[in-house]
């Protein structure tokens, strides 16, 4: 039981503080993608460390909720993290919830980020949550619909399941419906991490932005909290991916070696997965907003698509 | 002309022989005849003439009557001389004060007898914006602070949605009163401040006033004179383009396209920076010639840096252009059509863009472009698109302009004297920056000081059909629209 805890403890700091790291790791591929040379890979870090040690300004018109939403929202990031197989099979409160579980943890983190937009009475606050609530109403049923490609293959919500079933052969490989999905799902991660060509994270433009355009009103240690919840939320987002599509290397026995090695190939894994997002991010260029639909309706199609085929076959 | 008789006249010219609007100054010479002026300078194009109709305006009825409603584009002249002089534009169809926001407190500081006191007080500046009346449309009040290092500007959008319904610009927040420190001061003194009215159209404002200088002096400048100007003009113009090509691309966060515009840019100013002292060109062109004349060295160094240059922006040119989400982002946004920039006579790329054939490089040729063989770009469509492939093929022009001065230049002085000017001359300079033209207009007075100073830039020509080009497309389309204007808001804020 001892262990089981410590290891729980270990994983949600493992990702509490590799999630900035894997974000410098993305900013310095596209940087030098762009013949830049970009800043330190500890940039991030840095960053957090300065917005944490600041006050923060509110506007004057700002309730509770501004105040809560950094904790909240970072609770429920955390918990989260915890739901999920990262470096073993083993994930510490999979008792307690599946699959469907996560995707409404995320809405709740949507939710709640959205209302906060609205609360200091802010246009771009307003913009924001408009904009990310239609894309989001779009968005999570691509997840879902994502998510039950993968199910079907399966038949369980229990993660641990999905993923051993890809490494014992449960699920083919060299399947229609794997590929189908994987290709539906990596959409939905870009969407979900707010990158182009969904959303552009590295703009200043207020007018343009989805999701940055909801958190223009936060400072100083709210705006870190935040901000570092963002980043954990990327990794979760990441790890969804690698446990559904990409689970090799992950540790089966529960002993140190095995977890020491299942880390390091899921390290690896998520540096990969940014380093493959960075690479689409300088390919493309962001869409018109009204077309942003259009890319998560090719996500649902493809997904029903894999689960036509899972049916049929 | 008494002013009764101004609507037919600039009715006349304008309608009928279809000359466009250069500049309107408006100007106390109480101390001279005893009343206020009115200068509307019109260009015909075709025959390569400007008409100049002057009205007076005595001290006890200082009123006009306004064209605005003719002539669009004397919208904003006819404010700014209400809020500068006094003067009023009886039946103005929009009151609102342009430059000095706020109420009005009947100060108007181009006046003679204008005392400064300091800073002006400060009033409320919310009544000034447009109310919206229905419960669909949201206001979206953007800056005047904005989050990235940009002049400042508020822009309150009207939307149902992410739909723009209207947007009014208010511009003019750091408005600093060169033209009224320029008074009094020497032919001498005045270049510095006309560099500084703006950073990367400097050249092109120092060429506009050192021209008028020289007409008003009735001199001709040496033929090597003219060819660097010509070569500095061009340089500036090709720095902006290259950048601005880029900027455009961040609009849509297109970053190779972003950091590629930056790279070339930098290239660019470093260059400028090799042959003149000065990455932004600045102190290059003086009344009487120019100021900083290039040896042979500098020359081959200048051909093959631009060389260099038109291989690298080719190439960054194709992958733009081929790039399928960056043409999505541009066509179709932000369109302007014929109509709308005659009516506000807009003038350099925001007018090319949508097929309005102006260029004062052509149409009234100054420095050396008579001798100098360059096409005007036009385009039809009006859009983000057209106004990209405009700069970018002026860019292409301009290195050819280059190379054709650089085989050219001619030996000789750079510099000439200039005489003693003849008290309360006016004259006009114009030259083409990569915004459009600029125009001023100079009074002098004794001893070659100027008596009065009227910068007309091309962003003063443009602002007003940026919100138009705006209604209709969607918010996150705007900062890609604005962009592809690029205007300066310092070139508005004299």
């Amino acid at each position: 039981m001892i262990e089981k805890i410590v290891y729980m403890v270990c994983q949600v700091l493992l990702v509490l503080f590799v999630a900035p790291l894997v974000e410098g790791i993305i900013k310095k591929v596209k940087a030098r993608l762009q013949n830049r040379i970009g800043a330190d890979l500890v940039q991030p870090y840095r960053d957090l460390f300065k917005y944490l040690r600041k006050d923060a300004v509110l506007a004057k018109e700002a309730s509770w909720l501004t105040r809560t939403t950094p904790y909240l929202v970072f609770a429920v990031v955390l918990g989260s993290v915890s739901l999920l197989p990262m470096a073993a099979l083993y994930s510490p409160l999979t008792f307690t919830g599946d699959i469907i579980l996560l995707v409404y943890l995320f809405a709740v983190v949507r939710f709640f980020l959205a209302i906060t937009a609205l609360d200091s009475g802010s246009a771009f606050g307003g913009m924001g949550s408009s904009r990310e609530m239609i894309m989001s109403a779009i968005c999570e049923a691509a997840l879902l619909l994502a998510v039950i490609a993968v199910l079907m293959q399966v038949g369980t919500t229990n993660l641990g399941v999905i993923v051993e079933s890809l490494l014992t052969g449960g699920r083919d490989l060299f399947n229609y419906a794997y590929w189908l999905s994987f290709v539906a799902f990596l959409l939905v991660v870009i969407v979900e991490t707010g990158r182009i060509p969904y959303d552009n994270p590295d703009t200043h433009l207020e007018l343009t932005m989805i999701h940055e355009a909801m958190l223009l009103e936060y400072s100083g240690r709210y705006w870190g909290l935040l901000h570092w919840a963002l980043l954990v939320k990327q990794i979760l987002v990441f790890t969804l991916f690698i446990d559904l599509f990409i689970p090799w290397g992950i540790a089966k026995e529960f002993t140190g070696l095995a977890i020491f090695e299942g880390s390091i190939f899921y390290l690896l894994k998520v540096i990969l997965l940014g380093i493959l997002l960075a690479v689409i991010e300088t390919l493309y260029a962001k869409m018109r907003l009204f077309k942003v639909p259009k890319l998560l309706v090719v996500s649902m199609a493809l997904s029903v698509l894999a689960i036509v085929l899972q049916i049929a076959v | 002309m008494h002013k009764e008789h101004l609507l037919p006249a600039c009715q006349y010219i304008h309608g009928e022989r279809k000359a466009r609007l250069f500049t309107m100054v408006g100007n106390d010479e109480r101390q001279i005849n005893g009343s206020f002026s009115l200068y509307y300078v019109f260009a015909i194009d075709e025959i390569h003439f400007f008409v100049t109709i002057k009205i007076a305006l005595s001290q006890v009825d200082p009123t006009f009557p306004s064209l605005a409603a003719y002539i669009p584009a004397l919208d904003w002249y006819e404010r700014e001389v209400n809020d500068l002089l006094g003067l009023r534009a009886i039946g103005h169809p929009n009151r609102v004060p342009l430059i000095l926001h706020g109420d009005s407190l009947g100060i108007h500081p181009l006046c003679k007898d204008y005392v400064e006191t300091g800073l002006l007080p400060q009033t409320s500046d919310m009544t000034d914006t447009v109310e919206y009346m229905g419960e669909d449309v949201t206001q979206i009040p953007v800056g005047p602070i904005h989050a990235g290092i940009i002049e400042p500007g508020h822009f309150r959008f009207g939307a149902v949605g992410d739909t723009i319904l209207h947007l009014d610009a208010k511009l003019f927040y750091t408005h600093r009163g060169i033209e009224k420190t320029l008074e009094g001061k020497t032919v001498q003194e005045a270049r510095f401040l006309i560099e500084r009215i703006c950073c990367v159209c400097n050249v092109s404002h120092s060429a506009s006033f050192a021209q008028a200088v020289e007409s008003a002096a009735g001199i001709e400048i040496s033929q090597r004179a003219k060819f660097l100007r010509c070569l500095y003009l061009e340089l500036e113009r090709l720095y902006n383009h290259v950048g601005d090509v880029g900027n455009i691309c961040s609009g849509y966060g297109f970053a190779v396209g972003s950091s590629q515009g930056a790279r070339l840019k930098e290239q660019l100013l470093q260059l400028n920076e090799r042959l003149t002292g000065h990455r932004y060109l600045r102190g290059t062109i003086v009344p009487g010639g120019v100021n900083c004349d290039l040896d042979e060295a500098e020359l081959v160094l200048l051909m093959e840096s631009i060389n260099e240059i038109d291989v690298d922006f080719q190439e960054f040119v194709d992958i733009l252009l081929g790039h399928e989400i960056a043409m999505d982002r541009m066509e179709t946004t932000g369109k302007l059509s014929l109509q709308q920039v005659d009516d506000f006579e807009a003038v350099g790329i925001a007018a090319r863009a949508s097929g309005r054939d102006v260029d004062c490089r052509r149409d009234f040729p100054y420095a050396a472009y008579e001798q100098l063989d360059f096409a005007v770009v036009l385009q039809t469509e009006g859009d983000v698109l057209a106004r990209i492939k405009v700069r970018i093929v002026e860019a292409f022009n301009s290195m050819l302009l280059i190379r054709q001065i650089l085989s050219r230049l001619p030996k000789g002085a750079s510099q000439t004297d200039i005489p003693l000017i003849e008290p309360y001359t006016s004259s006009l300079g114009w030259s083409e920056s990569a915004r459009g033209e600029n125009t001023h207009w100079i009074m002098f007075d004794k001893n070659n000081t100027i008596y009065r100073y009227r910068i007309r830039s091309a962003a003063y020509s443009n602002w007003p059909v940026v919100p138009l080009a705006v209604e209709g497309n969607i918010i996150p389309d705007f900062p890609l629209i604005n962009k592809s204007f690029e205007l300066c808001y310092a070139c508005c804020d004299r």
